[in-house]
């Protein structure tokens, strides 16, 4: 059970950068981004080849470097960005909502299918893998220990990221970012540079998701394409709504709820006995469930509070005597 | 119109676009004199709101030159021709309706060395943190003025079509550009906060901020204006004070017609 506990929570702060990055583009700046996961699968893919050392045939891959874990994670996630910026630099131009989406959407799956397809890259279907307890070795830590010291890297990065977010949220950038989601004309008409600004948005949570896809690489210890398909980021794109869209900590509440409560509840469904045939195929119904359950949730909240558990907070301006005492003048 | 040769606040030199086959902007050429109120009038269709497009960047022209502050501006970038010092405002008030009245008039004001993201990571310094105190302060000052200071803390989306058009006025106030185009500002307002508008407009001019007001109320452009320019048909047919156009048989027949008569 402690393992379970361990393990659980270290995907759960894993899971929170992701969904903090997803913010930036979606809940700050307004963009529904459908390649998100993609940034997380090169974050993961590059940190793999930069650490696992040369292929042995008939296994291929690019660099196979035996960098330090650290370092490969910072070159993953400049990785990603530089691959956001490519995607950014001609989605975000000027294409926005439903037509941001398809472009984005179609950008991941071309990040899919050449991942799949060109083995050379990062050995197509089968995937890297052999990642096996990072830093480890050079800390003397044996398998027990490290499950630990791995949870505890994990929550210092999520706590590092939330407080680097906390920042943005409340600065000038991030105010500027939300005058986009809100109307970009006026945003533009009030000297913003819309295009460089979302650009920035986009960069930076892609940054974020690449590291938490380093992260990701090194709790599974291998990454390969049957591990993420596009549609994952819907399951992070729910965390962040019923959170709160735009709320730092509402975002972290619904990574609580959609990635943690409702992945990990199915996995202690009680055998029923009407199912007869159907309990052997116990992980695909698992599977199949957390889909329906996930869905139900974010049609459920689409309707009945979109703002989501904990909405975006404003900024709320002490009363002044001054102004607050004066008697009411004539409105509009 | 001897000071308006001397400094035009803009200048626009046979200025055209065309949408297909629709000259909606034809050879229109103007000038808005610095520190008055140029009142730009003209039926539906005149090409008066394409006009400000192209002024302000929103809109690319085929031909033509604008020139602000003896400058060429065409065929730069809204955000760009914003920092220059014009800001435009549109049809349909556009506040951020998610943010507060007091966030939108903050956030009317830009500035490169608070906005980078750089910036808000390592967070201001003291000079930085200064400045927005100071500046908040004149916000909210701004805002109690238009008589929304007790509306201060409300989501701009919630508020009334006239009080929304208020809040774009404070945020002109904060950004204090060199000229500002106005484009009907009195679409849906009614005549008691009317006035209020038509004394906000004064004070732009005493702030230092020259105006260009695009309207149908022709009380209201009699009321603010010193200047008035008529379009028709995507070209500029006549120019001058309010009450010199009203016998200008050109002018009465292209659009001031039945209002004269009745």
């Amino acid at each position: 059970m402690t393992a379970y506990l361990v393990s659980i929570t270290t995907e759960g702060a894993i899971f929170g950068i992701m969904a903090l990055g997803l913010n930036v583009i979606w809940g700050w700046s307004g963009d529904f981004d459908l390649a998100y996961y993609g940034y997380i699968a090169v974050g993961a893919y590059m940190t793999l080849v930069l650490t696992i050392g040369p292929a042995t045939p008939p296994a291929q891959y690019i660099l196979g470097l035996q960098l330090p874990f650290p370092l490969a994670v910072v070159i993953a996630a400049v990785t990603a960005m530089a691959v956001s910026l490519v995607v950014g630099s001609i989605a975000l131009r000027h294409l926005r909502g439903i037509y941001f989406s398809i472009v984005t959407l179609g950008a991941v799956y071309v990040m899919y299918v050449i991942a799949g397809q060109f083995v050379p890259l990062f050995d197509g279907y089968n995937g890297l893998s052999g990642l096996f307890d990072p830093m480890g070795d050079v800390l003397g830590l044996d398998y027990e220990s490290y499950q630990y010291f791995f949870l505890g890297v994990s929550v210092v990065m999520f706590v590092l990221v939330f407080l680097f977010m906390w920042r943005v949220s409340r600065s000038r950038f991030g105010m500027a970012l939300r005058t986009l989601r809100e109307d970009e004309r006026a945003a533009a008409a009030f000297g913003r540079d819309i295009y460089r600004l979302k650009l920035k948005g986009y960069i930076l949570g892609a940054g974020l998701a690449g590291l938490a896809g380093g992260l990701f690489a090194a709790y599974l210890s291998a990454f390969n394409p049957s591990a993420w398909s596009p549609v994952e980021v819907i399951v992070l794109y729910s965390a962040v709504l019923v959170g709160g869209r735009g709320n730092i900590v509402g975002v972290v509440l619904g990574v609580l709820i959609m990635g943690v409560v409702v992945q990990e509840s199915t996995r202690f469904l009680p055998q029923v006995p009407i199912l007869g045939e159907l309990n052997t195929l116990h992980p695909q119904v698992l599977l199949a469930l957390r889909g329906a359950i996930i869905g139900l949730v974010l049609v459920l909240f689409l309707r009945f509070r979109p703002q989501g558990l904990l909405p975006e907070r404003r900024y709320v301006d002490p009363p002044l005597p001054a102004i607050e005492a004066a008697p009411r003048t004539q409105s509009a | 119109m001897s000071q308006a040769a001397a400094s035009p606040a803009l200048e626009v030199r046979g200025l055209t676009k065309h949408f297909g086959g629709v000259y909606a902007v034809e050879s229109c050429s103007f000038e808005a004199p610095a520190g008055q109120v140029t009142g730009l009038i003209g039926p539906n269709g005149a090409g008066k709101s394409t006009a400000i497009d192209l002024v302000s960047g929103f809109k690319l022209p085929d031909r033509g030159k604008v020139l602000f502050k003896g400058r060429e501006i065409q065929g730069l970038s809204p955000h760009h021709i914003s920092r220059l010092g014009l800001i435009r405002t549109f049809q349909a008030p556009r506040e951020w309706p998610g943010l507060t009245v007091l966030e939108n008039v903050v956030m009317a004001k830009w500035d490169a060395s608070r906005e980078g993201f750089f910036r808000g990571l390592i967070g201001d310094g003291r000079a930085k943190r200064d400045q927005s105190a100071a500046e908040m302060a004149k916000a909210r000052e701004i805002i109690d003025e238009f008589g929304l200071g007790t509306l201060r803390n409300e989501r701009a989306g919630n508020l009334s079509g006239g009080q929304k058009r208020l809040v774009e006025f404070a945020r002109i106030r904060i950004a204090e550009p060199e000229l500002v185009i106005l484009d009907e500002p009195m679409g849906g307002v009614n005549p008691v906060l009317g006035e209020r508008m038509a004394m906000a407009i004064e004070a732009f001019i005493a702030t230092g901020t020259s105006v260009i007001v695009v309207e149908h109320n022709l009380p209201f452009i009699e009321r603010v204006t010193q200047h008035v320019i008529v379009m028709a048909q995507g070209a500029v047919i006549a120019e001058g004070p309010f009450a010199s156009l009203r016998s200008n048989p050109v002018v009465v027949d292209a659009y001031l017609g039945e209002m004269i008569r009745r």
